[in-house]
Order: C-alpha cells, then sequence, then structure tokens
C-alpha cells in the first residue's frame, strides 16, 4: 500500500501545471501520508458499493499552499438518528482535537465516490457553503475502485470564482450561465496534490519496500478491464439519457419563447397599427399595456443541472479515457511480451 | 255555444252547465239509444267520407276546445288553439274554396272576439289575470282583429242574424253529409227522426233532422264492411260534430249538456271508441236480434263512467246466432282493433282470442280459421310487454311455448293449408272446401321471436339461481319447436326461410359441447353409460348436423349475414371439439377478419366468441404461437368481457348513458354459452409466457427490444412491485411465478407452477381432454426451457453436450438435437453441432455486454445530438437546418452495422409481429 501511494504522488504533481493557474488563494495542497490512509480506511471500514462516506479536512494554510494534516470522518447517517446534529458533532469534535494539540483548522471535507460520479447538485451546494465561509477549502474525492486497481485516485477540487459568483445570486438561467460563460469545463478547479510524508516514515517505506515481495505488484498488470469499463458506460448512458431529458426540455422552452416572441411581435405590430389609424382619425392613442402581463415568459428551465450532468458526463469520459489508454498499454505489452516468446 | 255569451258572464254559464250535467243523464241516454237505434240500418249504407269532413271535423273539433278554454278564460291554451285552427283553415282552403266559408267558423271568430273584447274591458277581471293569460290575451285580441279582416261580411251578417247563419249552416251540413246518397237517406230519415223525436218531443224539428243526417251519413258509410275501423272513427265523429252544432242550433236545450258529456266521454279515451265499435259490432253480429235491454245497458255504462268493458265477461256471440267463419273472422278483426292501442288490457285480449279459439273449434269451422286465430294469439302474447327491454313472465312463455306447439301439430297434421306472410289479407282462404286453405301469417317469425324472448327470459334471469336452471331446461322444448318447424319448412318454405330457420338451429348447436360424439371417438362407448345416454347417443352427431346445415346456408344464402353468422357458428364448433385445422381453413377462407368491423354489434360479439375459441382450440393443440394470436386482440385490449358479450365493464359507466346501456344489456350472451374468462386468460398468458420468456432472453441487450405481450409484461411487472413474495394464490399469479423460474431455465419449478392442483381445478380441468393438454404443456415448458437456458446462458460455455441437456431437461436427445439446430438455422444461437462427440460448440460471436451496452451508448449519443442540433435550428433559424441535414445523414448511416448484428433475429422472430409492428421497427433505422 505505502509504496503504491508513494509512486503515485508523482502522477498527480504534473497536474499542478494544468490547474492551480487560476488566482485563487490556493495553488498547492499538501497532504500528510495520515490523511490519505485515514480517508482510505475510513471508507474501507464503512463504504461499500455504492455508498458514499464523508468527512471533514482539517489542516492550514501557508502562503498559497493548503497543508491538509488531519480529518475525522462523519458518521454513517442512518435513520435512526434523524435528530443527528451534524454542526454540533464537528464542533465538538475540532474542540475535542484541539485538546490534544491537533490541527482544527476547517479546511474543507471528503468524500468517497463510486466509478467516479461525484458531480452532482449536493456536492456543488455544500462546496459553496465552505467555500463560501471559508475562502480556502476544498473537496477531496478519493476514488476507492481505482485505488483498488492499482492507482491512487484522490483528487481536489474547488469552485471556479465563476460559479461561486453564479451561486451566490442564484441565477441559474441560460441567460445567467451564458453571461457568466460558466460551462461545464470550468465549474470545478482542480488542485494539485502532492503527498508528504515525514522524512521518518520516507524512511521507513524505503525499509519496507526492500522486503515487500514482487506479487503485491502485479495487480497492475491486471487485463480484465471489461467490468469496469461496463459499470462506466452504465453510468454514463443514464447521464446521456438525463441529458437527453434536459435537452429536451430546453428544447421545448426555447421552441415556446420563440413563439411567444412571434406573438407578441405580432401584437405590437397590430397595435402599432391602430395607433396609426387612430392617429389619422385624430383619437387619442391606445394606452400601452404591460406586455409581460399579456405574454407571460415560459418559465426557463434551471440549467444547473444540465452544467453538472455535462460535467459529470465529461468526468466518466476522462475515467474511461484513461482506463482505456492505460489498458491498451497493457495489452501492447503484453502483446509484445508474447511475440518475444 | 253562444249561448254563453248570451248569458253574458262566465261563471253563470259554467254554473249552467254543471247542472245540466246533472240532469243531463236521462236524455243523453235516450240521444244515445237513438244512435244506437239507427245502428240497425248501418250495415247497409255507408259510404266513405269526403275529405270535406274530416276537414270539417278537425276545425269543429279545434273549436269545441278553444270554446272550453273560453268558458275557464284559459287565454294562453286559447290562443294556441286558435292558432292551430287558423292553420287547419288554411289547410282547408280548397275545400273552403269550393264550398264556402263554413257557418261554425265564422261563428266562432265572431264569438271569439265579442268575447275577447268583453274581456278586455273587464278592467278587474284582467287584473286578475295572470301574466301568461294577460299576455295571451292581447296576442289574441290583436291577432283575431286582424283575422277577423278577411271575415268582415260573414260576421257582420252572422251579427245581425245569428240564429238564421246558424240555421244556414245547419242546413249547410245536413246537405254536405246527405250529399253522397241523398235518396238513401230519405229511407233512414223517418227511423231516426221518429226515434228521436220519440225521446226528445220539445226538440226543433231542425234538429232532429239535421241528427237524422248525420246520422244518416253515418249509416252511408257502414255499408261497406271492410272498412269498418274507419268509417266507425267517421261515424262516430260525425255523431258528434252533429249533435254539437244541434246544440247550437237548439240553443237552450238541454240536450247540449248531454252531447257535451257524451262527447267527452268518447274523448275521454279511446278504450270507450273501441268499446263502442266493439258493442257496435257485436250488434252486427248479432243481427238484431239482441235484446233493446241489453242494448240500453252498454251505452249507459260507458257514458257512466268509462268502466272498461273488458272488465265484463267477454261475451261474445249473442245466443242463437250463427256461427260462421266470416262471423268469426269480423269478431277476430275487431278484437285485433284494439291492439297496440293505449289502454287495452293486453291479458284481456289473450283472453278474448282464446275463448274465440274454443268456440272456432267447437263449431268445425275447420282449421283454416283456428291457424288464423293461433297466429293471433301468439302475436299477442309477444305484445304483451310493452316494451323490448322486459322479458316475458313464466306463465306467459309457457303459454307461448304450447301455442306454437300446437300451432305446428295443426300444421303438420293438416297438409293442405298454405301460409305465408305475401298472403293477402282477402285472398287467405279460411272455408272448408277442397280448395287447400290459405292463411296470412308467417311461422318462422313467430319462432324466431320465441327464440329471441328466450334469449331476453336466460339474460334477465340471475344466472347463479335455480330459477336459471328451470330456465334453462325450457331450452329443449325451444330446440324441439325449431326442430320441428325445420323439418317442416323443409318440405314447405322457400331457401330463405330454410336459411333462416337452419341458423336458428345453428345458434342452438354451435356452442355445445358434443360428449356423445366426444365419448364416441375415444372408444368408450357402453362402458358407463346409462340408458338414458343411448337413448340420447342414437342422435345425430352434431358436426355432422352443423355441417350438413352450414353447407345449405353456404350454398343458398343470399343474404350475407346469415352466411357470415353461420360460418362463425360452423368455426366455433369446430374449434371447440378441437378441429383446429379445419376450423383454421375456414376461418382463412371466410376472410372474416378484414371485414368484421363493419358487421353489426351482435355479429361482432359472435366473432370474438370464435376467436377465443379458436384460440383455446390452437392452445390445446400445442399450437402455441397461434394460440397467442387469435387470443391477442381480445386480451390485450382489457376489455375481453365486454368484447364477448359477457358482461358490463364498470369503468364505462360514466361514458354511457341509460339507453345505450340498456342497448348493450340486450346484446349480452346469456349465461350457459360464457366462455370462461379466466381460462381464457390463463391460456393467453401461459401462452404468452412460452413465446415471450425464450425472446426476452434472447435479446436482453437489445435496446429496442419490443414486447410480444403487452399484458404479459404488465403482469411480471405487478409481480415484481410486490414487497413480498408469497406462495402464488391466482392464476395470474402462478404464471408469473412460473415464468420467473423459466427465466433462469428451471423448468421443473416452472411444471410445478403451471400444472398443479390448484391450476388444475381453475383452468385445466375445464379442457375436455384435459391429459393431453398437460402433457402438452409439460413438453412445451420443457422445450422453451431449454431454449431459454441457451440464450441465457451460451456466453458461459464453451461447449456443451447434448447429453447433458437432454438430461437437464428430460428431453430425448433427438428433440434437443432438433431445437438446438432450429435455432441456429434461425441464428439464434451462434453455435454450430459436433456430430461425433454430440456437443454444441459456442461460436462467441455474440457481441458481449460491453459491447452491447457501447452500441446503446452510441445510440442514445445519436439522438441527443439530434437533439442537440434542434436547439441549434431554433437558435440558426433557416440557415442551420442545411448543415444539419448532412450530419443527421451521417448518423443514420453509421446506424447499420447495428442491424447487421441485430438484424438476424428480428427477421427470423417476425413471425409475431404483425404487419404495423415491423414497419415502425425499420423505420427507425
Amino acid at each position: 500500500m505505502a509504496t503504491r501511494k508513494e509512486s503515485s504522488s508523482s502522477p498527480s504533481a504534473p497536474m499542478a501545471s494544468t490547474g492551480g493557474t487560476l488566482d485563487s488563494p490556493v495553488k498547492q495542497i499538501q497532504i500528510e501520508g495520515l490523511v490519505v490512509l485515514k480517508i482510505i480506511k475510513h471508507y474501507q471500514e464503512e463504504g461499500q458499493g455504492s455508498e458514499v462516506v464523508q468527512g471533514v479536512l482539517l489542516g492550514l494554510v501557508v502562503e498559497d499552499r493548503l497543508e491538509i494534516t488531519n480529518c475525522f470522518p462523519f458518521p454513517q447517517h442512518t435513520e435512526d438518528d434523524a435528530d443527528f446534529d451534524e454542526v454540533q458533532y464537528q464542533m465538538e469534535m475540532m474542540r475535542s482535537l484541539r485538546h490534544v494539540n491537533i490541527d482544527h483548522l476547517h479546511v474543507g471535507w471528503y468524500q468517497s465516490t463510486f466509478y467516479g460520479s461525484f458531480v452532482s447538485r449536493a456536492l456543488l451546494d455544500s462546496q459553496f457553503s465552505y467555500q463560501h465561509a471559508i475562502e480556502e477549502s476544498v473537496v477531496l474525492i478519493y476514488d476507492p475502485i481505482k485505488t483498488a486497481q492499482g492507482s491512487l485516485s484522490l483528487k481536489a477540487y474547488r469552485l471556479t470564482p465563476k460559479l461561486m459568483e453564479i451561486c451566490k445570486e442564484k441565477d441559474f438561467t441560460p441567460e445567467g450561465l451564458k453571461k457568466a460563460s460558466v460551462g461545464f469545463e470550468n465549474m470545478f478547479e482542480e488542485v494539485p496534490i502532492v503527498i508528504k510524508n515525514s522524512h521518518l516514515i520516507s524512511v521507513l517505506l524505503w525499509d519496507l519496500e526492500d522486503k515487500s515481495t514482487v506479487s503485491d505488484k502485479h495487480e497492475l498488470l491486471n487485463l480484465s478491464s471489461s467490468n469496469h469499463l461496463e459499470k462506466s458506460l452504465q453510468l454514463l448512458m443514464d447521464r446521456v439519457d438525463d441529458l437527453n431529458q434536459d435537452i429536451v426540455k430546453y428544447n421545448t422552452y426555447s421552441r415556446n419563447l420563440s413563439k411567444q416572441q412571434q406573438q407578441k411581435h405580432q401584437y405590437l405590430q397590430r397595435r402599432q397599427q391602430e395607433n396609426v389609424q387612430r392617429q389619422s382619425r385624430g383619437e387619442p392613442p391606445l394606452p400601452e399595456e404591460d406586455l409581460t402581463k399579456l405574454f407571460k415568459p415560459p418559465l426557463p428551465p434551471p440549467r444547473m443541472d444540465t452544467l453538472l450532468i455535462a460535467g459529470q458526463v465529461n468526468n466518466y469520459c476522462q475515467n474511461v479515457k484513461e482506463f482505456t489508454s492505460q489498458n491498451l498499454g497493457k495489452l501492447f505489452m503484453a502483446e509484445a511480451l508474447q511475440g518475444h516468446n | 255555444m253562444s249561448r254563453f255569451f248570451a248569458t253574458g258572464s262566465d261563471s253563470e254559464s259554467e254554473e249552467s252547465s254543471s247542472g245540466d250535467e246533472i240532469t243531463s243523464k236521462a236524455p243523453g241516454t235516450n240521444f244515445k239509444q237513438s244512435l244506437l237505434l239507427s245502428d240497425d240500418e248501418e250495415d247497409t249504407k255507408r259510404v266513405v267520407r269526403s275529405a270535406k269532413d274530416k276537414r270539417f271535423e278537425e276545425l269543429t273539433n279545434l273549436i269545441k276546445t278553444i270554446r272550453n278554454a273560453m268558458k275557464i278564460r284559459d287565454m294562453s291554451k286559447c290562443l294556441e288553439e286558435f292558432e292551430q285552427l287558423c292553420r287547419a283553415f288554411l289547410k282547408s282552403k280548397n275545400i273552403v274554396d269550393k264550398e264556402g266559408v263554413p257557418q261554425f267558423y265564422i261563428r266562432l271568430l265572431a264569438d271569439l272576439e265579442d268575447y275577447l273584447n268583453q274581456l278586455w274591458e273587464d278592467k278587474e277581471g284582467k287584473k286578475k289575470m295572470n301574466k301568461n293569460n294577460a299576455k295571451a290575451l292581447s296576442t289574441l285580441r290583436q291577432k283575431i282583429r286582424k283575422y277577423n279582416r278577411d271575415f268582415e261580411t260573414e260576421i257582420a251578417a252572422y251579427k245581425e242574424n245569428p240564429q238564421e247563419s246558424a240555421d244556414e249552416e245547419e242546413e249547410k251540413e245536413q246537405e254536405d253529409s246527405g250529399s253522397s246518397s241523398e235518396s238513401e237517406d230519405d229511407g233512414g230519415e223517418e227511423v231516426s227522426a221518429k226515434s228521436f223525436l220519440k225521446k226528445k218531443p220539445e226538440g226543433p224539428s231542425e234538429a232532429s233532422k239535421f241528427l237524422k243526417g248525420a246520422k244518416g251519413s253515418g249509416d252511408e258509410s257502414s255499408s261497406s264492411d271492410d272498412d269498418d275501423d274507419d268509417d266507425e272513427d267517421w261515424g262516430g265523429d260525425t255523431e258528434e260534430s252533429g249533435s254539437e252544432s244541434s246544440d247550437d242550433e237548439e240553443g237552450k236545450s238541454k240536450s247540449l249538456a248531454t252531447a257535451f258529456l257524451k262527447k267527452a266521454g268518447t274523448d275521454k279515451g279511446s278504450i270507450k271508441k273501441v268499446e263502442k265499435k266493439k258493442k257496435q259490432k257485436k250488434e252486427r253480429a248479432g243481427e238484431l236480434q239482441e235484446g233493446e235491454g241489453d242494448d240500453e245497458d252498454g251505452p249507459w255504462e260507458k257514458v257512466k263512467g268509462g268502466v272498461p268493458l273488458v272488465k265484463e265477461k267477454p261475451k261474445m256471440f249473442a245466443k242463437g246466432t250463427e256461427i260462421n267463419i266470416p262471423v268469426v273472422v269480423k269478431k277476430l278483426n275487431e278484437i285485433l282493433q284494439a291492439r297496440g292501442k293505449k289502454g287495452t288490457d293486453r291479458a284481456a285480449q289473450i283472453e278474448l282470442l282464446h275463448a274465440l279459439a274454443i268456440i272456432a273449434g267447437e263449431n268445425n269451422l275447420g282449421q283454416g280459421i283456428l291457424v288464423k286465430i293461433k297466429f293471433n294469439i301468439i302475436a299477442s302474447l309477444y305484445d304483451y310487454n310493452p316494451n323490448l327491454a322486459a322479458f316475458m313472465k313464466a306463465d306467459m312463455w309457457k303459454k307461448c311455448l304450447d301455442c306454437i306447439d300446437e300451432l305446428l301439430d295443426i300444421l303438420f297434421e293438416n297438409n293442405n293449408i298454405f301460409i305465408g306472410e305475401n298472403i293477402a289479407e282477402d285472398s287467405e282462404n279460411l272455408n272448408i272446401s277442397d280448395q287447400p286453405f290459405r292463411v296470412r301469417g308467417c311461422v318462422l317469425t313467430l319462432v324466431e321471436r320465441m327464440d329471441e324472448e328466450f334469449t331476453k327470459i336466460m339474460q334477465n334471469t340471475d344466472p347463479h339461481s335455480q330459477e336459471y336452471v328451470d330456465n334453462l331446461k325450457d331450452e329443449g322444448r325451444v330446440c324441439g319447436i325449431i326442430d320441428r318447424l325445420l323439418s317442416y319448412l323443409e318440405n314447405k318454405g322457400s331457401t330463405e326461410e330454410i336459411c333462416r330457420v337452419y341458423l336458428r338451429r345453428i345458434m342452438h348447436t354451435y356452442y355445445k359441447f358434443d360428449y356423445k360424439a366426444h365419448r364416441r371417438s375415444l372408444g368408450l362407448q357402453g362402458e358407463t353409460k346409462s340408458e338414458q345416454d343411448q337413448e340420447e347417443s342414437e342422435g345425430e352427431d352434431s358436426a355432422v348436423i352443423m355441417d350438413r346445415l352450414c353447407k345449405f346456408i353456404y350454398a343458398k344464402d343470399r343474404t350475407d349475414r346469415i352466411r357470415t353468422c353461420a360460418i362463425l357458428c360452423h368455426i366455433y364448433h369446430h374449434a371447440l371439439h378441437s378441429r383446429w385445422y379445419q376450423a383454421r381453413d375456414l376461418m382463412l377462407m371466410s376472410h372474416l377478419q378484414d371485414n368484421i368491423q363493419h358487421a353489426d354489434p351482435p355479429v361482432q360479439i359472435l366473432y370474438n366468441r370464435t376467436m377465443v375459441q379458436l384460440g383455446i382450440c390452437a392452445f390445446r393443440q400445442g399450437m402455441i404461437k397461434d394460440a397467442h394470436n387469435a387470443l391477442l386482440d381480445i386480451q390485450s385490449s382489457g376489455r375481453a368481457k365486454e368484447l364477448l358479450g359477457q358482461g358490463l365493464l364498470m369503468r364505462n359507466m360514466q361514458e354511457r348513458n341509460a339507453e345505450q346501456e340498456k342497448i348493450e344489456k340486450r346484446r349480452q350472451v346469456p349465461f350457459h354459452m360464457h366462455i370462461n374468462l379466466e381460462l381464457l386468460e390463463c391460456v393467453y398468458l401461459v401462452s404468452a409466457m412460452l413465446l415471450e420468456i425464450p425472446y426476452m432472453a434472447a435479446h436482453e441487450f437489445d435496446a429496442r427490444r419490443r414486447m410480444i405481450s403487452k399484458q404479459f409484461h404488465h403482469q411480471l411487472r405487478v409481480g415484481e412491485r410486490q414487497p413480498l413474495l408469497g406462495p402464488p394464490e391466482s392464476m395470474r399469479e402462478h404464471v408469473v411465478a412460473a415464468s420467473k423460474a423459466m427465466k433462469m431455465g428451471d423448468w421443473r419449478t416452472c411444471h410445478s407452477f403451471i400444472i398443479n392442483e390448484k391450476m388444475n381445478s381453475k383452468v385445466w380441468d375445464l379442457f375436455p381432454e384435459t391429459q393431453r393438454v398437460r402433457e402438452m404443456l409439460v413438453r412445451k415448458i420443457q422445450e422453451e426451457s431449454l431454449r431459454t437456458y441457451l440464450f441465457t446462458y451460451s456466453s458461459v460455455y464453451d461447449s456443451i453436450s447434448m447429453q447433458t441437456l437432454s438430461e437437464m431437461f428430460e428431453l430425448e436427445i433427438p428433440t434437443v438435437h432438433s431445437i438446438i439446430s432450429k435455432m441456429i438455422i434461425n441464428e439464434e444461437l451462434m453455435a454450430s453441432l459436433d456430430q461425433p462427440t454430440q456437443t454444441v460448440v459456442m461460436h462467441r460471436t455474440e457481441p458481449t455486454s460491453l459491447q452491447n451496452m457501447a452500441l446503446q451508448l452510441a445510440e442514445k449519443l445519436g439522438s441527443l445530438v439530434e437533439n442537440n442540433e434542434r436547439i441549434f435550428d431554433l437558435k440558426q433559424g433557416v440557415y442551420g437546418g442545411y448543415f444539419n441535414r448532412d450530419q443527421k445523414g451521417g448518423y443514420q448511416q453509421k446506424q447499420p452495422y447495428q442491424r447487421d448484428q441485430k438484424g438476424g433475429y428480428q427477421q427470423k422472430q417476425g413471425g409475431y409481429q404483425r404487419g404495423g409492428y415491423r414497419n415502425q421497427n425499420q423505420s427507425n433505422y
């Protein structure tokens, strides 16, 4: 485990160059190995199947770097304790941690995901409230399935300032989104992660690596991947269906709108003609009526969900792409090996 | 009538009239009697009345009503009647032109105007009037003023000398009535005048003269016997009008009230007229011999209270009357006259006819007359119920059956009776002579009606009561009658009649399962049979009968409906007796499916019944697909009950009104002909299961998979929705549970769900050949389970031994071999058979689930893009379309590769789907 983690910290590093260029207060995230282990442990113990586990991240901000030094999990919700007060629990937990001299600054939260499906309204809302209250806060997404396949998947996301604006104004109409020029690509920004361990731990790991057998590693070369792909496709298909529905909805909306525009236009023209006639007869023109009352514009469908779905679809696609490219590589390698033999 | 105005006030006149009523009885009787006495001459002198009389009578009637209305100051009524009068007057214009304006008309106009003016001036009275009346008064006043302008001179003349003009009119009337045969008048004159004078000495001679004239006209009209009903009416009416005008002329004579009274009596109901007519006829029949006292009593009662005569003991013929055929016929006609009229006591009429029949029988008047009377008795039995919906009472029904039986007895005994609908009344020959009897009437119609009545009785009896069973016992008699009629008509009837009676016979045969023939075919004869059975089995097989009758109809019938019904019944009968191929061929040859929707509802119901029976037959024979197809239309609508005419659906209650409901109720099939709906549904669901489950397994990943049976899927879904799955209870649950087992290829569980005690008692035992059907079912389940298993799990196997499969599904190896071969040929299973090792080697060319998924995704993305483009279209207006079309084309072109892979099965499976479906499918690509 430990070795894998070490190795995975390197692929996550290059991502820093893609994200993080924005003028956000956090440009890099440094995570203690302890936090990663704790998150993994939390999922392994409590989450199963498509269930999601969540928890609070604690740490501190150093210049433009967010250091996450500790975390604690949220208990799973059950039907029985509906009156469970999350805030109360958080506060108490942090207070207790402070008593034992652990970093107690709230810097975000983490969540596990099932096949990369995390872009949802709930995530958006809670991340918005976090970021609203604590500017630096991030959400860590942990993908246990991918991790199980051999590469630790841990990603940090923040809402882009644009999206923050929109969320603040709660303006999810097509026009609002258009004005803010928010697309599914720039809803979230990914912040590069660096996993950092103390030197002592590193030494221990080196030591352990020597002792570990090779057998631990060959999972990486596993070729049976159709199950994972199938699942992803299934999810992707569901999203596409949703997207389809939303588009149809939007389609009807815009058709209605244009129809009404036409009606309005006709009405105005008629009114104008009438006025001209009246003028020629020397009568006073008809009073202006409130057009909005006459033509109530159809309610525009909220586009936020569509955006989120699109983001999710994008996410899946990335996943699949990543996964397949990895697998292709493996296949080519296997072929080469076969040929060699 | 004008005297009312002479007296001035209305109330006074009313008083006087009411006073008159009390005192008027005696003169009334006298008056009446005089009329009756004059009846003596009626037989000799009668003439059809002219149109003029008819018109004038109409007018006088109206005038009378107006005068009544005037009396009670009912202005609105007055106005209404006046308008009618004007119209009637216009109608009789040409007569008026010829004859001049009748005096009574002028008189009314003058009187009415006077009266109105008087009312108008009476301010007090006007105030008291209600709104409607006041309004009517003013309208009427204006109207009459305008109207009277045309008759100014006449009215003026009348006003000058009311009496004279009245006289004139009187004379004219007299002339009118007598004009047709003045000379004959003289003969009767003295008698009637004398009689009148005798009773009413103070009456002016003019009155008597007039009266006599009127009477005379009545007498004249009575001279022709054939038209007596018309003449009777005319006679009566002229009396009335005559008496009225005579009253006017008499002025203060008391007989006015009498006349009124009598008039009212006759107006009150047609009963009286009928009675009178009867009475008169009776008298005529009785030929003068009737006692004077008798004669007087009759009218007495009539005048007094309008007691219906029928209550009296029907007195047919006077003592000593020579009873011969014409007399009886006359009597018969007389009774029949009352038929269909309001207020006629139908039960009494039937009694009368029976009595007449007995008299005819006693006097040996010959069979002809008896047959004629019988016809009429049966007809009046049918008439007994006033509306179509009501059904016959049990005793009536029995009587009816007896009557028809008797009638048929007579017909069989006497070969020389010709009956027919088209024999005219006057060309009948009822006399006993060398010539054969000719009687008008149609036995066939009567029997058909009887059959309908029987159906009605069955429809209206609670099917779960003992009464129903009792009623059903009559079916034998009905059939017997039809059989007798059939043999009678085979000798005498025309082809059409034979066709009709054949159809009746068929209708009573087609739905009955011929157990005797069935047993005989099984070779069980003589094993456990009572003597009665032996007797019964001596008859012809119903199949032979059906064949003979239907073939006759096919060859001879010219009305489409009878042939259609016969074909359907024939098919039904075939299907019922498991002669599937005959039934199917007949159905296909008849091409009924194409045009049945143009038929009337009862035929459509019969068609539906036939289709259902055909489906069940196919199922028994193991033709699952055919069974499913035949039942699909009926079952898929969910209205099987309604379509088969076995009950009304509750949910339609709001949609139809009471009238429609009645009509629908009349279409219902009697309970003993019902097709078990649960059996029907079970057969349908099981056939759907046997088709659908393998199909579902074969097309698990097909995005565009369609359903073979919506209803079956619905049941499956209902089953899935259950939160807790207990052991199946109802038939449907059993089928659902069995389907689930079959989906897994577990034929044993499936079998145990389909065939068990519960299902046996509910469904399978209802088939005549239970055991055979069950065996067939087990085999089908095994086969289809095998197919399902191969579809579902073929991807798991590299190869599978047929030996194993054969053991798993308890099928012989050749069967397994043939099933697998079929699947391979149909490209349902991508595999090949390895002969030496007897194994099936899978090719694994099926797309994997991942590939399937990818295909689905591609499809979805295609539609997504399309939708997106539509938005784009909207934004871009017309210009966008250009670019889009290309793009869309691209997508559409990309699709076919999918079809290459999947199309294979879809085309092979095409057998299930009907044309519409497939077209739709293909247009999607």
